[in-house]
């Protein structure tokens, strides 16, 4: 592919090359895409992989959110993947998507089981919407999936219980990208879930049937946990931190794990070490980021002669949070929740086959 | 500093040596015995973790042909080593002896800005960028094979042409379209 692409690119002629023709910017393009090759990414979502973020300020999300829909979302472990445009999802028709997916669960688990009278396999869903969570005017509002059930062998009168939660979101996504979807498809990239895997599949499978989505699991690669870990030790001054652990996997034979702690203050010391000068300015890069995390791995070469950039990055934790790189997610802190989304929507808006 | 030099020594005849230099170590012996199985003209390998090489047998090394950068995707390492090792390249390689391999160029797990630099790396030294898959055989095969190539066409056993032609055919582009991703 890339002996192709160059043959039609090396100018023959000097003078040719200075011409920006509209054929040549096309197969620049397709020459772009075709860079990426664990996804495919179509001419409507230019790629971008953001080298500079705001820094996260302290707000008080319960002035946007209700505060009980906060306490759902936080200080609890979310597995992460992310989902293609929804067709024609109406926040109004809220109601009826509960009454449709209770139908569509109760027939899955009852497909094959003998059907005994009297017995309650009863599935309740609540949809709700979690309003204030959207940044831009272009982001949908965040749905909230509940999924209650009464437990076996529960007497009559219990209450259900909540036996699986999930949620769809979309945070400051790209704003180019939204207003380029035709306008019956409702983008909400990010979706959440925590519970039982047999009753994620069935919820997916629902949507997948109502909707015309796809969904897939959505990893945090190694850059963007580095950038979890810089954007919470920068909340160190105002919200302590406690701590900051890192592990790394390791290829030796056997694999080894490497489990990194550093103390709030240490770590805070050195990021305030590595953001340049003009530290009134909002936003951080890349560049600030890889050189924290490079000074953290040679201060343990100099004591333990193990070269950590050999191995790769698997999970971040602080008192703020932690984050798996298999696309687990945990807040416990809610008023970073805004910046942590907006990371999160941008990597499932990068991961999207579209 | 001892610089490898591309024409300080004589050829043999009808031989190609080929120099493997990657930082695991894991995937050169096995592409060096397929790469040697499948020509019978190709006669030495020199596997390499990091350039510059030892002094001590600089005399009974033969003369490299092509020099090949196995860099594995999934550790920073890797790269960082690729790097450095490159200064101790003498200019005259880069017309056409150099060419760089990359393993686990399609997983998930790979933040994607580490095979942008690995191009722009490549495309700076307008030299070849193969991606390789090393867990199975015919990956292994596959990347012998075109390894084989470019090798018989840098040690001068093609005819009509040389490695210089063929690097501007195969060197790594980078559209400029990807320096200006970031619009914020």
């Amino acid at each position: 592919m890339e002996e192709r692409n160059s043959t039609e690119e090396t100018p023959r002629n000097n003078a040719l090359a200075q011409r920006r023709s509209k054929s040549y910017r096309q197969s620049m393009r397709s020459c772009v895409e075709a860079t990426h090759l664990a996804y495919t990414s179509g001419l409507l979502t230019a790629l971008r992989i953001p080298r500079s973020r705001k820094a996260p300020k302290s707000c008080d999300i319960t002035k946007q959110v209700d505060p009980d829909q906060v306490a759902l979302l936080v200080k609890k472990e979310w597995q992460l993947s992310y989902v293609t445009p929804l067709y024609q999802f109406r926040h109004t028709q809220l109601k009826s998507y509960s009454k449709q997916l209770s139908a569509f669960i109760v027939s899955e688990k009852q497909q094959g089981l003998a059907i005994e009278v009297g017995q309650e396999l009863g599935f309740k869903v609540n949809f709700s919407v979690v309003l204030g969570l959207a940044e831009t005017d272009k982001d949908a509002e965040t749905v909230f999936i509940q999924i209650l059930s009464k437990q076996a062998f529960s007497a009559k009168d219990d209450a259900q219980k909540v036996v699986w939660s999930g949620w769809l979101t979309c945070v400051n996504g790209d704003l180019d990208y939204l207003r380029s979807l035709p306008l019956e498809f409702v983008s909400l990239p990010l979706f959440c879930t925590r519970g039982p895997e047999s009753l994620t599949v069935l919820v997916k499978s629902w949507f997948e049937k109502t909707f015309d989505c796809c969904f897939g699991p959505l990893g945090i690669n190694s850059t963007n946990l580095q950038w979890l870990a810089s954007l919470w030790t920068g909340c160190h001054p105002t919200i302590n931190i406690q701590y900051l652990k890192l592990v790394w996997t390791l290829p030796t034979l056997p694999p080894m794990d490497v489990t990194y702690t550093v103390h709030p203050q240490d770590a805070w010391e050195l990021w305030d070490s590595m953001r340049q000068v003009d530290t009134t300015e909002d936003s951080i890069s890349i560049d600030e980021v890889t050189g924290f995390i490079k000074g953290l791995q040679s201060h343990f070469f100099r004591h333990f002669r193990i070269d950590l950039s050999a191995g790769s990055l698997m999970q971040i934790s602080t008192a703020l949070g932690s984050s798996h790189h298999s696309g687990k997610i945990k807040i416990a802190s809610p008023n970073y929740i805004p910046t942590i989304l907006q990371l999160l929507t941008e990597c499932a808006l990068l991961k999207m086959p579209i | 500093m001892s610089l490898l030099k591309p024409f300080s020594k004589l050829p043999g005849l009808n031989t190609a040596n080929i120099l493997l230099v990657e930082n695991e170590e894991q995937f050169q012996q096995k592409l060096a015995d397929t790469v040697v199985l499948q020509e019978k003209t190709v006669n030495v390998n020199v596997l390499a973790r990091s350039l510059p090489l030892p002094m001590e047998n600089e005399e009974s090394r033969p003369r490299i042909d092509l020099v090949v950068f196995i860099i594995h995707l999934t550790s920073e390492l890797s790269f960082q080593s690729a790097e450095t090792s490159l200064k101790y390249l003498d200019p005259g390689y880069f017309q056409g002896k150099v060419c760089f391999l990359v393993t686990n160029a399609r997983n998930v797990s790979v933040p994607p800005e580490r095979l942008v630099s690995v191009r722009k790396l490549a495309a700076s030294l307008h030299c070849p960028l193969l991606c390789a898959e090393d867990q199975t055989t015919e990956g292994v095969t596959t990347a012998a094979h075109r390894l084989l190539a470019i090798l018989k066409v840098a040690a001068g056993l093609v005819p009509m042409a040389t490695g210089l032609y063929l690097s501007t055919l195969t060197r790594c582009t980078v559209p400029s379209d990807i320096d200006q991703q970031n619009f914020e």
